[in-house]
């Protein structure tokens, strides 16, 4: 299939390096202590973080660190076709050990020791990068939450069809069947968290994909910055309304 | 004098991973984190240079990152909390806690008042079924986190006891001393722990 026209553009008209529309909101869950919605493109994701609190089952408290667990499911209107998808299945659970892991490397545990934090990630609308989309909207949700963290996490996905690094790969580009290569990263830090990738590609033009999914986590996270000092104005703004 | 809209606009807003300078020029407070000699934001909020009091063996301002959003509140030691009693025992007494000062709690706490932290006196005369009733509306102070179950109470003050109490009949009591409470239905009185409200 032609996945890049001869003007140069994907089948959505972005350019191969271009990045899908990011749109992010913080505090949309009231009762959880943390929460965000993510968008990226057609891609939409809530997360809700609950914590730091008690440990719920005492024998899996630890006494230096926090505990942190995370639990990622599809809607059953997120994709095409309906379809009533469980939270144990094989993919689910693959996801949220993906998701807990890098934003465990992410918190400060060991100021949190004997308690527990709990990150619920729900797929609302799934256009590919769905597993980008559930990082980037956990971390921001962490953030929200008051949760000490070592930098944001962002993360974004990177492929190679027709002969070209395409960024940020949406779902009829990930069906491709070429590699897809997820990365989360420590955009301060110039570290990385993630990295995953399915199917096969040479190590040159793997390293240039790399780099395209890096550079595309690092302005992902340029923009929740942004939105999280916007969202400070905000609170500061309403803080100062009730001083007087 | 620094207006509002001044502050608003001279505020440092910070992310986590922000560089905010050298260790060795700063102190790493609250919201803040060092590594290799640096230190580092951990948490969204405002930026706050504290300096450091004059005399401070340290005399580096402190750097901290305070956050705008409030959680709820959580009852430390030294705090007037209101509390509803649950359970009355012969050795103490449970509650869940409902405020902190004045702001009501979002989780659930539970407290315990023991025997000898109803009041300052005779404590060890005090009977318990005589100074708290389930359903009671006390006012305490934190002693202590207590156990891993619950925080420990004292109502060993004046101002602290029950403030708010229904009678058997089903009416709001009135205090009549600092042991006592009537009944305006029936005139009953009943034996409880006071407050002496302000």
């Amino acid at each position: 299939m032609e996945y890049i026209s001869p003007e140069g553009l994907r089948l959505d008209g972005r350019r191969p390096m271009e990045m899908r529309q990011l749109h992010a909101e913080l505090g949309v869950i009231a009762k959880a202590d943390g929460s965000a919605t993510f968008e990226m493109g057609n891609t939409k994701v809530v997360a809700a973080v609950y914590g730091p609190r008690e440990v719920q089952n005492r024998s899996q408290q630890l006494q230096e660190q926090a505990l942190v667990r995370c639990e990622y499911s599809m809607a059953t209107f997120s994709t095409g076709e309906r379809r009533k998808r469980g939270k144990g299945d094989r993919r689910s659970t693959e996801i949220s050990l993906v998701i807990r892991q890098t934003m465990e490397s992410a918190i400060l545990t060991h100021l949190l020791p004997r308690s527990q934090i709990d990150i619920f990630v729900q797929v609302l609308q799934a256009d590919g990068g769905t597993r980008s989309a559930c990082i980037n909207a956990a971390a921001l949700a962490l953030a929200d939450a008051g949760i000490p963290m070592r930098d944001l996490v962002a993360s974004c996905a990177a492929g190679f069809l027709n002969n070209t690094p395409l960024l940020d790969l949406n779902y009829t580009e990930d069906s491709g069947g070429g590699p897809d290569v997820t990365v989360g990263v420590f955009p301060k830090l110039d570290k990385i968290s993630l990295l995953q990738m399915d199917s096969k590609l040479p190590i040159d033009l793997f390293e240039k994909v790399l780099e395209l999914a890096t550079e595309g986590a690092k302005a992902t996270a340029e923009y929740m910055r942004e939105r999280l000092s916007e969202n400070t104005r905000q609170l500061v703004s309403a803080r100062g309304l009730l001083r007087f | 004098m620094k207006t509002k809209a001044m502050e608003d606009a001279a505020a440092i807003y910070r992310t986590p991973g922000e560089l905010l300078g050298s260790a060795f020029d700063y102190i790493a407070g609250t919201g803040t984190y060092t590594f290799q000699n640096k230190v580092y934001a951990s948490l969204v909020g405002v930026q706050h240079i504290v300096e450091a009091r004059s005399g401070a063996a340290d005399l580096r301002p402190s750097i901290e990152v305070r956050r705008e959003k409030q959680r709820g509140a959580i009852p430390q030691p030294g705090d007037i909390v209101t509390a509803k009693i649950a359970k009355v025992q012969a050795r103490m007494a449970s509650a869940d806690i409902v405020c902190v000062g004045q702001r009501a709690v979002k989780e659930k706490f539970t407290g315990t008042v023991r025997q000898q932290d109803v009041r300052a006196t005779e404590i060890d005369k005090v009977d318990m079924h005589a100074s708290f009733r389930p359903g009671d509306i006390i006012r305490a102070e934190v002693l202590s986190l207590g156990d891993a179950r619950a925080y420990y109470l004292s109502t060993a003050k004046n101002e602290l006891g029950v403030v708010s109490a229904m009678s058997v009949a089903g009416a709001t009591m009135v205090p009549i001393s600092w042991q006592e409470m009537q009944c305006p239905l029936t005139n009953q009185t009943e034996p409880r722990k006071v407050a002496k409200v302000e």
